[in-house]
């Protein structure tokens, strides 16, 4: 399974949407997901990959697609990928 | 009250270990049937603690994967209990005017289960990164404020946490407010839900619960009984939904009766051992305020924890108030533990069952009454009267708060 799917399918369960139906460039908020929620999110993600996402990094993040990009990033920088 | 509103009780919505619905609770009171059951053999050799009254909940029945892994077991509770509360009421909340709807909520512990989990992760596996929901989920309003983001309510909010009289100042303080005309309806109630090991711990720790009955662990919580050994904690909740009389019945609502009296003191003895003048004070309070005789309040639905010192106290300050009038009491913790925070909540529900229809709880398991606690005791099995005009619950706290209820047929 992609990064990307394995991000969508963590997101479709907190929050109770179709996995299918989420467009990575789509906006959080769009979504659904508020800045609180996300955080949450994110603490999840950080413990499912095993990375760390810095604050100025996480402010960055306004799309599931950008999310990737960071989680990718942060997996190549520790040789995981 | 004078020329303030009167207010009316029109939906009550419960979560209890005696079942989830109001009908549950009291069809399990009149039984009279027993919540309290043995804990798991691994907790209770950590703890300490052998019994609890727990609710038999499944999240997943009222909230998805996501909602219930973010709401502390307090908070849905909570929502839950509310929100069977406001559909018996019939109150069309997308008709009312929601800035004039409130929720005046109580609990003691609030999020016991999410600041354990954080504690756990912090000490227990030397994890320093806390949930960051942990702060939002454990805070004490969480559990009201829940109800009101369910629902919309924008109109006066409020939380205590005075230990075990929270709820039963949480209704009595609506009950005010709604007086005052400040608003419509208020959901107004309590929960609590703590039965995790670091906090029975700390309970065990104050010597003063209850061993597991060795023939019937159901038995273990034996208020006002010579053989009574402390209390047994529970965990649930309760919401009534208060108005404004007139409201109510612009409405057509079903009223169950009227929260008419009030009374709220302070020891300021001690922190835990309690006292009499100071509950007595709080009884003749709420009389006074709904504006009646000891003589016309048909059943006392007692705080009766099962404490060595606390029950014959509070059979000494009952005595003191009703003097010869010998109106019946009981402590329907024998049946539901100890909700804490949502005690005086549930236990005014229960206390309804005698206003509504004459059908007054027992204390379960009462058998050899304390000759130290001398009341009328409603023992062992439900008795029936002719409906009162009034009944009366006592919650008395930690802390040295007394909080008494009264509440009226007309």
């Amino acid at each position: 399974m992609s990064t990307l799917d394995r991000i969508k399918d963590l997101a479709a369960k907190e929050f109770s949407i179709d996995a299918a139906g989420l467009d990575p460039a789509a906006p959080l908020d769009t979504l659904g997901i508020d800045s609180l929620s996300f955080i949450e999110f994110m603490f999840k993600i950080e413990e499912e990959f095993g990375v760390s996402v810095s604050d100025e990094d996480l402010r960055s993040i306004k799309t599931l697609g950008d999310l990737e990009r960071h989680v990718a990033a942060a997996l190549a920088a520790a040789g995981k990928t | 009250m004078g020329s303030a509103r009167r207010v009316a009780i029109t939906g009550i919505g419960i979560v209890s270990p005696l079942g989830q619905s109001l009908d549950e609770f009291h069809a399990a009171l009149q039984a009279p049937r027993s919540g309290v059951v043995r804990l798991p053999e691994e907790i209770a050799k950590r703890t300490g603690i052998q019994v609890a009254a727990s609710v038999d909940w499944d999240a997943s029945r009222h909230f998805s994967a996501g909602e219930a892994a973010n709401t502390d077991r307090v908070a849905q509770f909570a929502v839950v209990a509310a929100t069977q509360a406001l559909t018996a009421s019939g109150l069309d909340l997308a008709g009312a005017d929601r800035d004039r709807v409130g929720v005046y909520w109580g609990t003691g512990m609030g999020g016991a289960t999410t600041l354990e989990a954080s504690y756990e992760r912090v000490y227990g596996k030397n994890d320093w990164r806390a949930r960051p929901l942990t702060v939002v989920m454990a805070m004490n309003n969480a559990a009201g404020s829940n109800v009101a983001l369910k629902h919309g309510l924008r109109g006066p909010f409020a939380n205590f946490s005075t230990a075990c009289s929270s709820s039963a100042m949480a209704l009595g303080e609506a009950m005010r407010t709604i007086a005052a005309g400040r608003a419509d309806a208020i959901v107004a109630g309590g929960s609590e839900a703590l039965l995790v090991p670091g906090t029975l711990s700390a309970w065990y720790a104050l010597r003063t619960m209850a061993p597991a009955d060795p023939e019937d662990p159901a038995a273990s919580c034996k208020p006002f009984d010579k053989r009574r050994s402390g209390l047994v904690l529970g965990e649930g909740a309760a919401a009534f939904i208060l108005e404004d009389e007139s409201y109510a019945r612009s409405r057509g609502a079903r009223i169950h009766g009227y929260l008419s009296g009030y009374g709220n003191t302070c020891d300021a003895a001690h922190l835990s051992r309690p006292d009499r003048s100071g509950q007595a004070r709080a009884m003749r309070q709420a009389l006074a305020e709904a504006d009646l005789p000891p003589e016309s309040i048909g059943y006392v639905n007692a705080h009766g924890t099962a404490t060595a010192v606390g029950d014959v106290v509070e059979c000494e300050a009952i005595s003191e108030v009703f003097g010869a009038s010998a109106v019946p009491v009981s402590s329907t913790k024998s049946m539901h533990g100890h909700l804490l925070g949502g005690a005086g909540a549930l236990e005014m529900a229960a206390a309804l069952l005698a206003l509504e229809q004459g059908i007054l709880p027992p204390t379960a398991h009462l058998e050899q009454p304390d000759p130290a606690c001398t009341v009328r005791h409603v023992a062992r099995n439900a008795e029936r009267i002719a409906p009162p005009r009034a009944v009366m619950s006592n919650s008395f706290a930690f802390g040295g708060s007394n909080v008494v209820l009264v509440a009226s047929r007309d």
